[in-house]
């Protein structure tokens, strides 16, 4: 009876984490300020460079030849 | 003042495995990037490399001590020497630990019959439920909570290594080994505290998916994953002893 309950617990918790670990963390979880920074200082990611660039446009300034001496 | 005055004192100290991996500023394509989804079945294969170790250990015990020397020094070359390679490392880990482990269960299953299977249904059960408090968020972990956590793992380790030099002279320190109250009240502190670095775990591998970091950290979180299953393994095992002995 022992074997068959914990190895019911065993296999359980195994298929648990299974499918809940492929799953996203809750916005709960992922959007606090407090979170870890694994490593120091934290850096967007690949997906937000992709998608929202900090390049500013047209406030670029031409700059000239004269402009440099 | 700040509120992490200790971190700002001593630096952002944590587990020296995890830090140091988090500093590769390179961008990665997608298929190149670590997932979620890669580092749970990178688990899978360590934990099934784990139990053919484990069976191995169980049918010939002789395998244990040599099982538990080069798995130790295989997890030693992983987080100090080469992360990167943790993917020709972490399996051999798994496999070796898992003869040590094998081995060391039937040493305890002929003491108490049937220790083993609850010792494995209740890694897993924390494991499984653990996971679901992080992932929902009931479990916040914080630069607080992982100095914390941190702090009381390198304690244990002290507390373990002085242990152990202490039984070349004769001596040691009893009450940690002991079945009495303080005995068992060590070892159940020393099962939160395992169980809690699961936590840091899960978070460090969300953490690495989310920020894109190379395909290899995989299987470094993986690595890091089994770490803690095997010490908690083997911490509710002695819990288990002390309580049966008594």
């Amino acid at each position: 009876m022992n074997t068959v309950i914990f190895g019911i617990l065993t296999i359980l918790s195994l298929f648990i984490f299974m499918n809940l670990g492929k799953i996203k963390a809750s916005k709960k979880q992922m959007d606090r300020d407090d979170r870890i920074k694994w490593g120091g200082k934290r850096r967007p990611n690949f997906q937000q460079n992709r998608n929202g660039s900090k390049i500013i446009e047209g406030s670029a300034e031409e700059v000239s030849d004269e402009a440099k001496k | 003042m700040s509120k992490h005055s200790a971190l700002n004192t001593f630096g952002r100290s944590g587990n020296p495995a995890f830090t140091r991996n988090f500093e590769n500023t390179e961008v990665f394509s997608q298929s190149e990037r670590m997932t979620l989804d890669g580092a749970v079945n990178k688990t899978a294969i360590l934990l099934a490399l784990c139990f053919a170790g484990a069976f191995a250990g169980w049918n010939v015990p002789a395998l244990a001590m040599p099982g538990l020397i080069i798995g130790t020094i295989l997890a030693f070359v992983t987080i100090f020497r080469s992360p990167a390679k943790a993917g020709s490392t972490a399996p051999f880990y798994a496999a070796f630990e898992g003869m040590a482990l094998g081995g060391i269960t039937v040493f305890a299953e002929m003491q108490y019959p049937g220790i083993g299977i609850q010792a494995i249904g209740l890694t897993f059960g924390i494991l499984a439920s653990l996971l679901f408090c992080y992932k929902s968020g009931i479990i916040k972990p914080t630069e607080n909570f992982r100095l914390m956590i941190f702090s009381a793992t390198m304690g244990i380790a002290l507390l373990y290594l002085v242990s152990f030099i202490m039984s070349f002279f004769g001596s040691g320190i009893g009450f940690i080994h002991s079945n009495g109250l303080f005995g068992i009240g060590f070892s159940l502190f020393v099962v939160c505290i395992a169980a809690l670095n699961l936590v840091l775990d899960f978070d460090f591998i969300e953490e690495g998916a989310e920020r894109g970091l190379p395909k290899y950290m995989e299987w470094y979180g993986a690595f890091s994953l089994m770490v803690t299953l095997v010490w908690l393994y083997i911490e509710i095992l002695r819990l288990l002893m002390k309580l049966r002995s008594r």
